[in-house]
């Protein structure tokens, strides 16, 4: 049996819903874990203050942020996987069918950039991204809404053969750039190497890991760590109005290129929306965060 | 949780004040929202020309919340939610709106400048820093619409005026004394920065996977 148009077209835009609703588990956790580590009162406040409004949301099915963003899908296709009908339109027309029936209704984000003009739907949008998975004999299609509070703040740089203190120093030169206006604490990712398209696409893979996972390549694994805590030390904290908690996380891919060394930096504000499937050739479909 | 001060608007000049940057407060009465820059270009058109509001906010708040207003079948208004927006992409325009609507009230997310905090201090208002992501439970406090302006622009960058109850929690981001977390929390972080950057140093000096060799 293969992966269906009809398919693909009702998983893309129950991921976009859903992601609306609900904020992953694991990010939960952590801004508890800040909120007990935060040492600034109002700090403190807010972190609870964040988990009380996702709490509701979810528990009302209500949406956590009223700015929906626009729908950006990452989409990994198993080598072993059959579709039929077009792909593509699928996203396409899932978006329209979710801008038709979401209760409450999304405002109109999807702007024109050339005249401004914004509307529910647009040139490339839904913004879709495709990859393979040898040997997989499924789709597995990442939801994650961007807007422009944290999508505003993401920048690249290009160096030729830097140091990891120079990258170091531009990834803190972006985040103090950045200072209150994320919506903090934040998910930091980073792409190192590659060219100026896969550093940054490799920047939003290394945002969409999982908290808690440990980087398989140890010198980042370590400098996730000391980044996270220069972030933390730079006083932003959540929302912006002070405090020890500015970073949820910072996260950090590579990929090898020649010496000129492109740095992406980007952001996901502290609801971290995210929402994932996998279809499989046999049609079952498995929804995870 | 702390317990937000609880305010009923319109607010006196003494009572905005009284209040100090990072007080939490917590809004009942009515309040004017938008999340659009033509709505700004507009109010200051009407400043400008001397030309009434459509709603008249003078010495009133000018919240940049974006919400949801759609009309029921009986011809009402209302609003399905609001959360807040990035104040700063409205900086140019605050300072000439705070003084030339005196406000007593404005706030978002994200803070404003220091010309806009110059402003503040000159009429006595406040900026309110909302909880982005509060979606579900900044709209818990919607009462009723009173009215919808400048139709003819974006759903979300329209003038609306609602009456909330309890509309909160919110940080007293910037004080009309001129007292700004955010100007506070830009100049620490550069202040810090050196520090910061040398533990990153020792940090990177520390680790033993330090296998970059010149090249």
């Amino acid at each position: 049996m293969p992966v269906t148009y009809e398919l693909l077209r009702s998983v893309s835009a129950d991921l976009y819903n859903r992601s609306l609703r609900k904020i992953p588990g694991e990010t939960m956790a952590v801004l508890r874990k800040l909120e007990l580590s935060e040492s600034n009162p109002v700090a403190r406040n807010t972190l609870a203050v964040m988990q009380a409004s996702a709490q509701a949301a979810e528990s009302k099915g209500f949406f956590v942020c009223s700015d929906a963003g626009v729908p950006v899908y990452s989409v990994k296709i198993g080598s072993r996987v059959q579709f039929e009908g077009p792909v593509k339109q699928a996203f396409v027309d899932g978006f329209a069918d979710l801008v038709a029936t979401i209760q409450p209704p999304l405002l109109q984000h999807v702007t024109n950039p050339l005249t401004l003009e914004r509307g529910h739907s647009g040139k490339d949008m839904p913004i879709v991204t495709y990859d393979v998975i040898d040997n997989a004999d499924y789709v597995e299609i990442t939801c994650s809404p961007k807007a422009l509070g944290s999508g505003r703040w993401a920048a690249l740089e290009i160096f030729s053969f830097p140091s990891l203190a120079e990258i170091e120093r531009y990834i803190m030169d972006v985040v103090i750039k950045a200072g209150a206006q994320h919506c903090p604490p934040v998910v930091i990712g980073v792409g190192i190497g590659g060219t100026f398209d896969y550093a940054a696409k490799i920047a939003k893979e290394a945002i969409l890991r999982p908290h808690g996972t440990t980087n398989p390549e140890p010198i980042l694994a370590d400098m996730e760590a000391r980044l996270c805590k220069a972030v933390n030390a730079t006083g932003f904290g959540p929302m912006g109005t002070g405090g020890d908690s500015t970073a949820m996380a910072v996260h950090i891919n590579y990929a090898s290129g020649h010496g000129f060394t492109p740095v992406a930096v980007c952001f996901n504000c502290w609801i971290n929306r995210r929402r994932s499937a996998r279809i499989y050739n046999s049609g079952v479909v498995e929804q995870f965060e | 949780m702390i317990n937000p001060k609880r305010l009923s608007l319109p607010l006196s000049r003494e009572s905005v004040q009284a209040l100090k940057a990072g007080d939490l407060v917590e809004l009942s009465g009515e309040i004017v929202m938008t999340a659009g820059i033509p709505t700004h270009h507009r109010i200051i058109d009407y400043l400008r020309q001397g030309k009434p509001l459509p709603i008249d906010m003078t010495g009133g708040s000018l919240l940049h919340l974006g919400g949801l207003n759609q009309e029921g079948p009986d011809g009402k208004a209302s609003v399905a939610y609001l959360n807040p927006t990035t104040s700063t992409r409205f900086n140019r325009f605050m300072p000439e709106i705070i003084r030339g609507l005196d406000l007593r009230v404005t706030g978002g997310k994200g803070g404003l400048d220091a010309e806009c905090a110059a402003a503040m201090r000159d009429t006595g208002c406040v900026y309110l820093s909302f909880l982005g992501g509060g979606c579900t439970l900044l709209s818990n406090a919607l009462r009723e619409v009173t009215t919808v302006a400048w139709p003819d622009l974006l759903i979300h960058y329209r003038l609306v005026k609602v009456r909330v109850e309890g509309l909160g929690p919110a940080t007293v981001g910037i004080d009309a004394h001129g007292n700004s977390l955010y100007g506070v929390g830009e100049a620490r972080a550069q202040e810090r920065l050196p520090s910061i950057l040398k533990q990153l140093e020792e940090d990177r000096a520390a680790a033993n996977s330090l296998v970059q060799r010149d090249l």
